[in-house]
């Protein structure tokens, strides 16, 4: 299926396979070791989660990522407006708490949550370094034309989406 | 766009609600969130303003369950409608995998509704999307009201591109359901068509008892008519009340039914849209505008805990109650002819 016509598919949809996130994880991780900031959500800019890393048990990723995807276009067409082609850092500082968003490869955000215990700094310099290692992944991810074996969707789709979708609206 | 998410062995899909101001999506979103299964909705956030009108979009995960070992997720959005807002509204169009059209049925929206639907396409096609293409159904809202156009009108007026139509009144929460199912099955057999292992193997016997028996718990399935296949062109029989019909349905909807529910015919020669329709005011100060237009119908049972207006908007009140006072008090001071006094003695 994916080499079928994977020139038109990279161009319409985001697939993660299981190596590539596994290749993104290890990236947050270190970055996260390095900074000393507390997690990161690596968010697509539809605002749907890509992968997690760090202490996110706590916090409403889905709402999170809706929330960071609209205020990372809603600042792109502050930038629009302003002559400017696109801001690729943002962030918010709060009391304790504070969160970096950072553009990576024009396709996700990094959203970094880190509090005092580290600075603004250090969380900027280590975001660059694993925003240009995520730069990579993407690309060897936008040069691939073979999913991975097992790694498709299933045959019966169709009719388990029906048997869902009865499932949660009623029949 | 799609994201497919193997590590996470997720799906996850974008749907929109789409409409003029006032129309009722916020008001659907609302009842999704009341009456979907708690483990399957996520928390409803609202970036409104103080009078509860949508400043940027509502937004509410909800969890289809598990399809083909994929857990299957849709982000639902609404936009605001109000005119003003066009930029907000372009940007959660952004990526949509569906749009839900919710028009106001009354006779006093159409103008509203028509311009809201060219401007759908249009913002569609500025997001690089095709609304020929994009799974669409629209909702004739408020049939309750006494303004109600008939639907066969609302149909021709309004269903250029001859996309399944529910009725609805939302604000009692009927036909919410079956707008949503609807297309959510679209969205879901296109995402199948296209990325899909071919969905015509015989795997079908496992997942109908499996179907079984998933449901068989809250919903009866005794009542339900067989489940028959039909090829997509075939014209089917839709709804209990109404025995409309519907071309190029997905093969996940055939079996449905539900009062509120009146799928109608899909037109194969989609009528233009009337070009005489003059632009609608433009609404310069929303927030104003939005107290102003407020319609009497009794307000929603909005939960507020779920309701986060914009405690923003209060900053921007206290700054211009200040520079007013302060505009204020120059011109007394002026008028009075204390002011001259005032800088003599400085
Ligand atoms: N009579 C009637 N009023 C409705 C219906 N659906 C929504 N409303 C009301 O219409 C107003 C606007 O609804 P809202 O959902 O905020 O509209 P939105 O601007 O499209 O988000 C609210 O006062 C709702 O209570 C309906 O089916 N019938
Ligand atoms: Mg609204």
């Amino acid at each position: 299926m994916i080499g079928k016509n994977s020139e038109q598919m990279r161009e319409t949809r985001l697939v993660f396979y299981r190596d590539d996130v596994d290749r993104i994880n290890d990236v947050l991780e270190e970055f996260l070791k390095l900074s000393g900031a507390k997690a990161n959500i690596l968010i697509d800019k539809e605002g749907h989660a890509v992968t997690q890393a760090g202490l996110t048990s706590s916090l409403n990723v889905d709402t999170l990522s809706a929330l960071v995807a609209a205020s990372f276009a809603a600042t792109r067409e502050m930038a629009r407006l302003l002559g400017e082609e696109e801001f690729t850092i943002l962030s918010h500082q709060g009391k304790n708490d504070h969160i970096q968003l950072t553009l990576i490869a024009d396709r996700c955000i990094l959203c970094t949550m880190f509090d005092d215990s580290t600075t603004v700094g250090m969380v900027r310099l280590y975001a660059a370094e694993a925003s240009k290692k995520l730069h990579r992944i993407f690309d060897t991810i936008a040069r691939r034309t073979e999913a991975p074996a097992g790694e498709s969707i299933a045959a019966d789709f169709g009719d388990q989406a029906e048997s869902a979708l009865d499932d949660v609206f009623g029949a | 766009m799609v994201q497919i998410n193997f590590a996470r062995k997720e799906v996850n899909c974008k749907i929109v609600y789409y409409g003029c101001g006032l129309s009722g999506k916020t008001t659907n979103l609302e009842v999704v969130h009341e009456k979907a299964p708690s483990d399957r909705k996520g928390e409803l956030t609202s970036i409104a303003t103080e009078g509860d009108r949508t400043l940027f979009f509502d937004f509410m995960p909800l969890d289809l369950g598990k399809v083909g070992g994929m857990s299957t997720k849709f982000q639902l959005y609404t936009v605001p409608g109000q005119v003003y807002y066009n930029a907000t509204r372009k940007l959660v169009l952004q990526g949509a995998d569906g749009v839900v059209f919710v028009a106001d049925s009354q006779r006093s929206k159409l103008e509203e509704n028509i311009e809201s639907l060219k401007n759908l396409e249009e913002n569609l096609r500025e997001n690089g999307l095709d609304i020929r293409k994009i799974p669409l159904v629209i909702q004739y809202n408020k049939r309750d009201l006494p303004d109600a156009m008939p639907v066969e009108e609302l149909d021709e007026k309004l269903n250029w591109y001859g996309c399944p139509t529910f009725e609805a009144v939302a604000i009692r929460g009927e036909g919410v359901f079956p707008t949503l199912k609807k297309l959510s099955a679209m969205v879901l057999a296109k995402l199948n068509k296209e990325y899909g292992v071919g969905s015509r193997k015989p795997a079908r016997t496992e997942s109908r008892a499996q179907a079984a028996k998933a449901s068989s718990g809250e919903i009866s399935t005794s009542d339900r008519p067989a489940p028959t296949r039909k090829p997509a062109a075939k014209l089917q029989r839709q709804s209990a009340l109404e025995t409309a019909t519907a071309t190029a349905a997905p093969p996940a909807t055939e079996r449905r039914k539900g009062a509120a529910q009146t799928e109608r015919p899909a037109r194969s020669e989609p009528a233009r849209p009337p070009r005489r329709s003059p632009p609608p005011p433009r609404e310069r100060d929303p927030l104003r505008t939005a107290a102003r237009r407020r319609t009497p119908p009794p307000p929603p049972a909005r939960s507020p805990e779920t309701r986060r207006s914009g405690s923003g908007n209060a900053v921007f009140y206290a700054i211009y109650a200040l520079l007013a006072l302060v505009v204020i008090g120059v011109v007394y001071l002026l008028v009075s002819g204390k002011l001259n006094e005032w800088i003599a003695n400085l």
